[in-house]
């Protein structure tokens, strides 16, 4: 799929960067990223305006964003009613809400295997639209520069840096599992004792 | 959910995120070590930017304007080689190509450019003697 979208963003340029952008921001697996750091190499080659790629780049992304947030916010009500009751699920929307500004930053371009989940959460948990458009823009223009920069350094040797890329989001992602699990079982281990005493009483 | 299913969660997640951290680290090594062997990590240098000249990097995706451009070789030059029209050609990729014109040599057309770019290429000058 890159393969055929890489061809044709050389024959269209940035509208179809743009689209790719929004397509992949919707979760479609399309390797958006991949397609950001060629782009960043066609630039350099001057095939592609960098400026105007960028901005077109970073509206299709956020727009991308936006609708994936909508499914999440018209998603809400067939969602409380499912899990509504669940006390995990109560606790999980009160944690992401504490944390959910730097989750949506972050989920752009640092684990962006959780960018879609992360528009989904928010948008059905209430966040304000304005909040998590200021969150996610910042992301995704920090998302293009690097990528897209990371490519224009690298020019035509850009595969190089993409493959280290598409591996360090991996390793981004283990290491949020890692932690996550890390920080369950020390919360369980604190827990049990005073759980144990209240038992023995 | 249970004590003993919480525990199987939490340990079923650990070991989940180390075999993750494990499986992409290896590879996210292995690239910054051909990062770094192409001169471009810490104490390296960015090669020139002028145009491309190893063929090894031409893909099968790429358009022949693409590579004329990147190259810096007439892309009328590269249909030539290939014995292929130009016209209605020019947006599709060395595969598309390969499919429509060579159906039956898979990968023709991607050597045959790269042959191309090699043989048009001027030689290289001679380098000093030392002293």
């Amino acid at each position: 799929m890159s393969d055929f979208l890489l061809t044709q963003v050389i024959n269209y340029g940035a509208p179809l960067f743009a689209l790719i952008l929004f397509l992949g921001a919707l979760g479609l697996p399309i390797g958006a990223s991949v397609v950001l750091i060629a782009a960043g190499a066609f630039s350099e080659q001057g095939i592609l305006a960098w400026l105007p790629t960028a901005a077109l780049g970073l509206l299709g992304a956020v727009l991308g964003d936006a609708l994936s947030f909508s499914i999440g916010f018209y998603a809400k009500d067939w969602i409380n009613q499912r899990f509504g009751n669940s006390k995990a699920w109560q606790s999980a929307e009160a944690s992401f809400d504490e944390r959910a500004g730097l989750a949506i930053f972050l989920t752009r371009f640092l684990v962006t295997a959780l960018a879609i989940p992360t528009n989904l959460i928010a948008g059905g948990s209430g966040i304000k639209f304005r909040r998590f458009m200021t969150y996610d823009s910042l992301g995704e223009m920090i998302w293009i520069i690097l990528y897209g920069g990371l490519g224009y350094f690298f020019g035509s040797q850009w595969e190089l840096v993409s493959t280290f890329l598409s591996n360090f989001g991996g390793v981004m992602l283990g290491l949020l599992i890692l932690v996550s699990g890390i920080w369950l079982a020390v919360r369980k281990l604190r827990n049990e004792p005073a759980s144990e005493l209240l038992a023995k009483n | 959910m249970s004590s003993t299913k919480q525990k199987l969660s939490i340990i079923g997640l650990i070991v989940l995120g180390v075999l993750i951290v494990a499986f992409f680290g290896v590879r996210a090594v292995h690239a910054y070590r051909h990062i770094r062997d192409g001169g471009f990590g810490p104490g390296g240098h960015r090669p020139p930017p002028a145009t491309e000249t190893d063929v090894q990097l031409i893909r099968d995706w790429m358009t022949i304007p693409y590579i004329a451009n990147t190259y810096g070789v007439p892309d009328r030059m590269l249909f030539k080689e290939l014995k292929i029209p130009e016209e209605n050609n020019r947006e599709k990729s060395l595969k598309v190509l390969n499919d429509a014109y060579f159906p039956d040599q898979t990968g023709i057309v991607l050597e045959q450019v790269k042959q191309a770019i090699t043989d048009h290429r001027p030689p290289a000058p001679p380098t000093a003697p030392s002293p």
